[in-house]
Formats: C-alpha cells, sequence, structure tokens
C-alpha cells in the first residue's frame, strides 16, 4: 500500500478540490461475487475512475430504467450530459484532466490501443457466449441474479431482452452461421479467448500493471473484463479454468481489487471524500419505494378483491327509501344480511 | 474456415510442399473488387511474397460466392482451399514457412494485438465508408459491386450486402458515428501505428512478419485508391514513416519483374 501513497494524496487533494463543484455521476449494476460491479462495462469505468482519481458519486443500482441514459452505466455529467458508452467516459475523464496514462509514452499509448482492440475482438465475444449464451451457466448463474436483482416486475422481461440482445450482437460480429447448434461456433470463440488470455498474460509478464508500477487505461479494460470471469461462480468454467491457470493475471485482477476496491468500511481518506454518500445513497433511495409498493400492492389488492366481490354479486347493495321500508321489509333483510356477512 | 477442417487441413499440410501452381482468387480487378477486398487480397499477396511462396492470382467474378468462408480472398494450394490472412499464416506455418518465429512471446503477443488493431479499425472504417456513407455507396460500392450480375439481381444483392454491412455497424456500435468520426478513428489507428514502427524499417526492427503485410495490403491500398473524396489517403499520408515504410515493401516485394502488376491492379476507382 505504501508505495501507492503519492497517488493516494494527491487524490485526497483533487477531491478536496472538486467537492464544491458537484462531482460526476456514475450509474452502473451494484456488485456480488466480491467485484464493486457485476458487469465489465461498469468496472472498467470504475477501475479507471479509480486509477485517475476522477471524483464519482456513484450510484450501484438495480434497475437500468433509472438511469439518466435507460441503460446501465451512465455517466451524468454537467457539460456534456449524460454518456452511456464506456470510452467516451473515459475520453471524458480525460477532458476533464483525470488522466491515468498521463505518463505513458507514444509507443505505449499505441500498444494500450492495440491491446484494447485485441481483447474486444478476441475475448468479449467468448465472455458474452460464456455468460449470456452458453445455457447452463445462462440459467444457473446470469438469468437467476439479474432476475433476483432487477426490481419487479422488470425482473419478468429484462434478463430475456437483454439475453436476446447479446445474441443478436453475437451472431452479426460472428457472421451468420447460427450459434445455436453451439459446438463448432463455441469452440472458435473459445480458441480465440484462450489465446488472447495467453497474449496477455506473456505481455504482463511479472509486472505489477502493464506498464509498470501504476495502472493505466489498459488495466482497467483488462481488470474489467477480467475480473467478472474470475469471480462469478459459473458451472460451465472453461474460459474460467484457462484464466486461474494463468497466475498473473488473477494476480493482477485479485491485487487492483485489494488496492484500489478495498472491501466498505475499511476505506482510505480519499474514498470517504469522494462519495460519502456513494453505497449508502442507493440503500436511500430504495426505502421509501419500498414503502410506497407495499402500500400500493395492499391497495391494488384490496381493490382487486372488492370489485370482484361486487362484480359476482357476492355483495351487493340495495338502496332503501325510509318510506317503502315497511313494505319491502323482506329485501331490507336481505340486504343487511348480505352487508353483515361482509363484515 | 471450421476448426476441425483446419486442424485436418494442418496435417495434410505438413506433408506436402508448396506447389508451383498454387492460385490466389479475387474479384475482378478493373470494374468489381472494392477497397476493402483489395486490400486483404494485396496483404495476403505480400505475406506470399515475403514468404518467397509463389502464387498466381485469378479474378473471378464470383469469388466471393467461391471461398468457403464467403470471404475474399482464398487460396488454392493443392487440394485445399484456405480463405483469409488468419487461416493462411496458420496454413503455411504447418508447411513450415514462418515469419514470426524469431519474435519472443512478448512481441508475437504484440504483433497479433496490432493486426486486431488494423483489422478492427482500419477494415471497419473501410467497409463503413463503402457502405454507410451514401455518396460513397451510390456512386462507387454499388455499381462496382453488382457490375457481374443483370437486372434485377443486381439491386437485389447490393442492398443485401449493405444491409448486412449496416446491421454489422449497428451491433459493433459504429452505426451512430459520422463520417467524420470515422475519418477521427483511422487518424487514431494511423497514429498509433506510426508511433508503433518509429523509424524501425519494419514493425518489428529487421524482419516482416504479417503484420507488415497487413498494414501494407491496407495502406497502400487506401493510398492508390480514388474516392468520392480524398480525405481518407489524407489522413495516413500526415504519416511520413508510414509512407516509407509502404514504399519499402512496394520496393523490396513488389519491385521485380512485375511492378507493373501492383499498379495495374490498383485500378482508381472513377
Amino acid at each position: 500500500m505504501l508505495k501507492f501513497c503519492p497517488k493516494k494524496c494527491f487524490r485526497v487533494t483533487i477531491d478536496a478540490k472538486n467537492n464544491m463543484a458537484a462531482a460526476m455521476e456514475l450509474y452502473c449494476w451494484k456488485g456480488d461475487w466480491d467485484l464493486p460491479s457485476v458487469d465489465p462495462d461498469c468496472l472498467t469505468v470504475l477501475a479507471y475512475a479509480r486509477f485517475s482519481g476522477a471524483p464519482l458519486k456513484v450510484h450501484k443500482i438495480t434497475n437500468p430504467w433509472k438511469s439518466p441514459t435507460g441503460s446501465l452505466p451512465a455517466l451524468k455529467t454537467k457539460d456534456d450530459g449524460c454518456i452511456s458508452q464506456p470510452h467516451k467516459m473515459i475520453i471524458h475523464f480525460r477532458k476533464q484532466k483525470y488522466n491515468a496514462d498521463y505518463d505513458l509514452s507514444a509507443k505505449e499509448g499505441a500498444d494500450t490501443l492495440a491491446f484494447i482492440c485485441l481483447m474486444e475482438e478476441k475475448f468479449l465475444p467468448a465472455l458474452i457466449y460464456t455468460l449470456w449464451v452458453d445455457s447452463k451457466n445462462y440459467v444457473d448463474v446470469t438469468r437467476r441474479w439479474y432476475a433476483e436483482n432487477i426490481p419487479f416486475p422488470l425482473n419478468f422481461f429484462l434478463p430475456n431482452r437483454m439475453h436476446s440482445s447479446f445474441l443478436d450482437r453475437l451472431r452479426l460480429i460472428k457472421g451468420d452461421n447460427g450459434l445455436e447448434p453451439g459446438e463448432e461456433a463455441e469452440k472458435e470463440l473459445y480458441k480465440d479467448a484462450l489465446e488472447c488470455m495467453t497474449l496477455l498474460s506473456q505481455r504482463l509478464g511479472n509486472q505489477t500493471f502493464f506498464f509498470g508500477q501504476s495502472p493505466s487505461s489498459l488495466d482497467a479494460h483488462v481488470f474489467g473484463l477480467l475480473a467478472p470471469l474470475l469471480k462469478m461462480k459459473l458451472p460451465s468454467n472453461k474460459l474460467q479454468q484457462h484464466l486461474k491457470s494463468l497466475d498473473n493475471l488473477c494476480h493482477f485482477c485479485t491485487n487492483i481489487l485489494t488496492l484500489y476496491f478495498p472491501p466498505e468500511g475499511a476505506d482510505g481518506p480519499s474514498r470517504k471524500a469522494s462519495s460519502p454518500h456513494g453505497g449508502d445513497n442507493s440503500e436511500f433511495d430504495n426505502e421509501p419505494h419500498k414503502r410506497r409498493n407495499q402500500i400500493l400492492s395492499v391497495f391494488v389488492a384490496l381493490g382487486a378483491m372488492l370489485s370482484y366481490a361486487f362484480l359476482t354479486g357476492i355483495v351487493s347493495v340495495h338502496r332503501v327509501d325510509s318510506h317503502h321500508a315497511v313494505q319491502k321489509t323482506e329485501a331490507v333483510r336481505i340486504g343487511e344480511d348480505e352487508i353483515n356477512g361482509e363484515d | 474456415m471450421s476448426l476441425a477442417a483446419e486442424a485436418f487441413v494442418s496435417q495434410i499440410a505438413a506433408v506436402e510442399p508448396w506447389p508451383e501452381n498454387a492460385t490466389l482468387y479475387q474479384p475482378l480487378k478493373d470494374d468489381q473488387i472494392l477497397l476493402s477486398d483489395h486490400a486483404s487480397s494485396l496483404a495476403v499477396q505480400a505475406y506470399l511474397r515475403m514468404c518467397t511462396l509463389p502464387v498466381q492470382v485469378a479474378c473471378r467474378a464470383n469469388a466471393e460466392y467461391m471461398s468457403p468462408s464467403g470471404k475474399v480472398p482464398f487460396i488454392h494450394v493443392g487440394n485445399q482451399v484456405v480463405s483469409e490472412l488468419g487461416p493462411i499464416v496458420q496454413f503455411t506455418k504447418a508447411k513450415g514457412h514462418s515469419l514470426s518465429d524469431g519474435l519472443n512471446e512478448v512481441q508475437k503477443a504484440e504483433m497479433k494485438a496490432y493486426m486486431e488493431l488494423v483489422n478492427s479499425m482500419l477494415l471497419t472504417a473501410e467497409l463503413y465508408i463503402l457502405w454507410c456513407d451514401e455518396n460513397t455507396a451510390k456512386q462507387i460500392t454499388v455499381p462496382r459491386y453488382s457490375t457481374p450480375y443483370p437486372w434485377p439481381l443486381n439491386h437485389i444483392l447490393a442492398y443485401q450486402k449493405q444491409w448486412e454491412v449496416k446491421r454489422k455497424m449497428k451491433a459493433i456500435g459504429w452505426a451512430g458515428k459520422t463520417i467524420d468520426q470515422v475519418y477521427e478513428d483511422v487518424s487514431q489507428c494511423c497514429q498509433a501505428l506510426s508511433q508503433r514502427l518509429g523509424t524501425q524499417p519494419y514493425f518489428f526492427n529487421k524482419q516482416p512478419t504479417e503484420l507488415d503485410a497487413l498494414v501494407f495490403g491496407h495502406l497502400f491500398t487506401i493510398l492508390t485508391t480514388e474516392l468520392t473524396s480524398d480525405a481518407l489517403a489524407e489522413r495516413v499520408k500526415n504519416y511520413s514513416n508510414l509512407l516509407s515504410f509502404c514504399q519499402r515493401i512496394e520496393k523490396n516485394y513488389f519491385g521485380d519483374n512485375d511492378s507493373s502488376s501492383i499498379v495495374g491492379r490498383i485500378s482508381p476507382f472513377s
């Protein structure tokens, strides 16, 4: 921890300076499996923000409809509106002078671009496949997680919609040969991904980060894509096994997790300064909604029961004029009986 | 190319030497081939020349439909057919011809990464400009693509292809880009390549690799092809070391007896 001290101090001063100006707000999927977020894109942005020291107010939510763009991640900024693509968020951070790549040489900058392309072309399709298409993982882990965490009633259709959009994306990237038969397409995707992980491991060697001692945007990208694969508990785990066999990549991920995403509560002062209401806020947001939902559901249920009772004639109300009361004693009696019965 | 076929091919390939009559197939060079296909084809030719493997170039109007993967170019060697640069590199490797054996592990990783950079940025940008820029599509791409087909097939096939490319752009998030943003991406890619190359003759110093062949194929084609505007070529011309890199490979590998062939093959789209 000690050797990162200068950066942290630097971050604290920046945070103090920016406390007045409204910080940028990041909406992202909430975390699980010891990860700060379950989504690769969210992880990349979170990691980059931590690396560069950008002050962020983080909303960890599970309802994409609550984000300002309707999708996650989303970055709400003061002057550029809302941004939904991770690489544009990183460009925005850079414009705000939060640059994790400041120390890189031109050649290292070029390498960053090349390796990001390599990961997106070779590894990302396989990751999407293993999380969203592989039926065991999808049913047991991915869909289950999203269905349990997305609030009712979105949890019934959002996971399916995400599934089909990922499937479409894979089909288009990999050409029109359908993915359903699985076997052939799966082997090809996995072969590329395994090769890609091996290449990354070779490039990393025994360094702490890809370009020496301090993390850069390439580290954020690699971490974002590899950490979920490393931490999630997947029943069909061919990719996972290969990653676990590459010790330096595993160590790279856990190292970033412990240094930059310490467990809640055991945080350094920098985090308190940058996002005092980060975690609490989201729970705070949820509380009134929960109460409202409870009350609403009680009313809806009551209304349904009553209207059913009226419509089917279990309860009927007869209006009785006082003059005719004597003539219509029978009707009154029946009416009273039924009203009493309801009570 | 499927994995099973690939494994089979590499087994067979190992035993047979490179034949004299190997052929590379590509679309008609004068009035059909598109910028992106020409770039890929030139990359394969450059690669084979760097390996000193002889190959004849054959132009066929239906090359796209002859190829096992639906992509051009493809080579016909002995009784095997292999398409696209990646599989062709593996195929020649199985036959004992490789350009990247001298590299260490890190360099190999970097080479692969830069090849993906070229494929995912330059190639995609070329496809975007050809099919998604209305002007270029109407004046150049559609007429050239549909030359060999009679009415109404020409309209149907060109429309189908354009639709396919546009859907792919949507899937990779390029659909919302403007043409200027695409040029900006090309600049970014060229800048990365230029910085990586520096003052070396080839990307990994003295010896050319498949990365050099790929970069040459794309940049040379962009530089020598006339489109509706020369904005694309201008972006590449900003980097003088990339220009001399292209000239160097052209001189060293295409400069001999058939120097006319490369120039002649690149017919300006007019």
